[in-house]
């Protein structure tokens, strides 16, 4: 569906080059994700994906057409939400929401407070954005995403800057949206919301992709199949996943002390990510 | 025509929720008071005041322009410092159109305040079409202006300097009035030049169509860059 060949992009006005030479694709009804830390140029990416910044070098497809091609009519089948917090803040948020859908078909336009039920929004519907919450916001941002019922969803660091229980709750959406048959491109500097999310991810260092997997195929990859027990005593010992159950040493092992803890050491994302970039995701 | 009203009725739902920029909104009238009243008690009190009517009469008109100018401009460098702005270089518009679309009312309105006030002045009489041309460079002015200094301005602060040179820069050509006649072509630089020195000729009874025909232009081109210009800048 979406096809990036020899991406670059360098800002005017600037001589280092923010994108160097990206390639990658997504699929149709796929989750797919950049995982990096702050600065690598994952805005920057989607911004060019979503025109509003051009004169890039390489090509982006969309359906097999380039980006260049296409008209105003690309922005009633994708869906942005931005990294940042950006309403009216004198209108409530149903005047913003019905501003603008005012401009996309109206055949196409979701029921608005159907859409802020589901982010639990509903009661404050008709409040100033003034009085909401950096939260509230951001859920706000999400749901204009949606308004229009878009074929591809751009997501700016769609958990940035939430509680963890609004975070899970836009990550389920997000999934929701997946089952729709949606096409969702998302971006995060956070481990979880790109393992949790993204049915391939790609790590982005310095404006530059690294690697591009499923995330369970990383953890894989990178990790070790072991269990680690730790006994009460002090002692520790590693043992092979494979035919854990029958492993003599490991039965005998248990018995020695009362058992403290048993972990597998699988990698995390994020462990995962600093061997492949050697650069930390923290920012 | 519909979308025109709709952004319209938005624009105006944020002034009249922002005291500062409702307060605005009195400014016409303020001006007629003083064109329809104020100033013709002051002529009738100080005769010697007589021979400056010209350039007051047409910079208080041309005044006119600074209500939606401001307002405009406040409103547009809000939204781009909240990063509103970028939502609408997302949404299934052209950008140009829905730029013209938006000021085109306040345009208008403008247009039509500065025609009745010329009708209404009762020092000179101004016939229609040279009132139509002068309100129709004053409507012009005022997407000129907004656009203008929404362009230069990076946020509120910049803006009100901007303004502030804006504001100046409309006013400046009356100085051509006060000084030699060889000097008032340095003035032509200002669009309002032009206007201004139209509205002199037509009170010397002298050609000044061409005046305003040039005025027309210029800010007409002017426009044309500013709506490029602001197009390339706002929905980033
Ligand atoms: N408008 C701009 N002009 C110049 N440089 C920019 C601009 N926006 C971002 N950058 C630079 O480009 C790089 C990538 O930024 P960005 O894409 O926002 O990163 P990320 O989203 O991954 O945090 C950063 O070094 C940033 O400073
Ligand atoms: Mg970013």
């Amino acid at each position: 569906m979406i096809k990036v060949n020899g991406l670059s992009f360098t800002y005017p006005g600037t001589d280092a080059p923010t994108l160097k030479a990206l390639n990658f694709d997504i699929k149709r009804g796929e989750i797919f994700g950049f995982l990096g830390p702050s600065g690598a140029g994952k805005s920057t990416t989607q911004k060019i994906m979503y025109k509003i910044l051009h004169h890039f070098e390489g090509e982006v497809l969309i359906d097999d057409k380039p980006l260049s091609k296409w008209g105003k009519e690309y922005y009633a089948r994708i869906g942005v939400g931005f990294e940042l917090p950006n309403h009216y803040l004198k209108l409530t948020a149903r005047e913003n929401m019905a501003l603008f859908a005012s401009f996309y078909p109206k055949k196409q336009i979701q029921d608005i407070p159907q859409l802020f039920e589901m982010v639990g929004l509903e009661a404050d519907i008709d409040k100033k954005v003034e009085a909401y919450s950096k939260g509230m916001k951001m859920r706000l941002n999400f749901i204009r995403a949606l308004l229009h019922n878009p074929e591809i969803l751009f997501f700016d660091e769609p958990t940035a800057g939430l509680d963890p229980m609004n975070a899970k709750k836009i990550r389920e959406h997000i999934i929701q949206l997946k089952n729709q048959g949606k096409t969702i491109f998302i971006t995060t500097h956070n481990m979880y919301t790109a393992d949790e999310l993204c049915d391939r991810v790609s790590f982005i260092v310095d404006g530059a992709l690294q690697i591009t997997e499923p995330p369970a195929t990383l953890k894989h990859n990178y990790g070790r199949d072991v269990v680690r027990v730790d006994l009460e005593d002090k002692q520790s010992a590693e043992f092979p996943l494979q035919g854990l159950g029958q492993n003599p040493q490991f039965l005998a092992f248990l018995n020695q002390a009362p058992l403290l803890r048993i972990n597998t050491l699988e990698a995390t994302l994020e462990e995962v990510f600093l061997q492949v970039t050697g650069k930390a995701l923290k920012i | 025509m519909k979308k025109l009203i709709d952004l319209t009725l938005n624009d105006f739902k944020l002034i009249y929720r922002t005291p500062s920029l409702r307060a605005f909104l009195v400014m016409p009238g303020i001006i007629f008071i003083v064109v329809l009243v104020l100033l013709p008690m002051l002529v009738e009190n100080f005769p010697s005041v007589e021979p400056y009517l010209p350039p007051i009469l047409i910079v208080a008109t041309f005044e006119l322009t600074q209500m939606f100018g401001f307002i405009y401009c406040m409103v547009l460098i809000e939204e781009k410092e909240t990063a509103v702005a970028k939502i609408y270089g997302v949404l299934p518009v052209s950008k140009i159109g829905f730029v013209l679309a938006r000021l085109f009312i306040p345009t208008l309105i403008t247009t039509v305040l500065t025609f009745i006030l010329l009708e209404a002045q009762t020092f000179y009489p101004v016939a229609v079409v040279p009132n139509l041309v002068f309100s129709l460079i004053a409507g012009l002015l005022v997407p000129v202006y907004i656009l203008g200094i929404s362009v230069l301005a990076k946020n509120r602060m910049a803006g009100m300097v901007w303004i502030k040179v804006f504001n100046i820069a409309v006013v400046i050509p009356v100085i051509a009035f006060f000084i030699p006649q060889r000097f008032t072509p340095l003035f032509g630089i200002f669009p309002t030049h032009w206007p201004y020195q139209g509205f002199f000729s037509l009170l010397e009874g002298e050609a000044f169509l061409w005046q305003l025909i040039i005025g027309l232009f210029y800010l007409g081109g002017l426009l044309v860059i500013a709506v490029r210009k602001f197009a390339l800048s706002h929905f980033v």
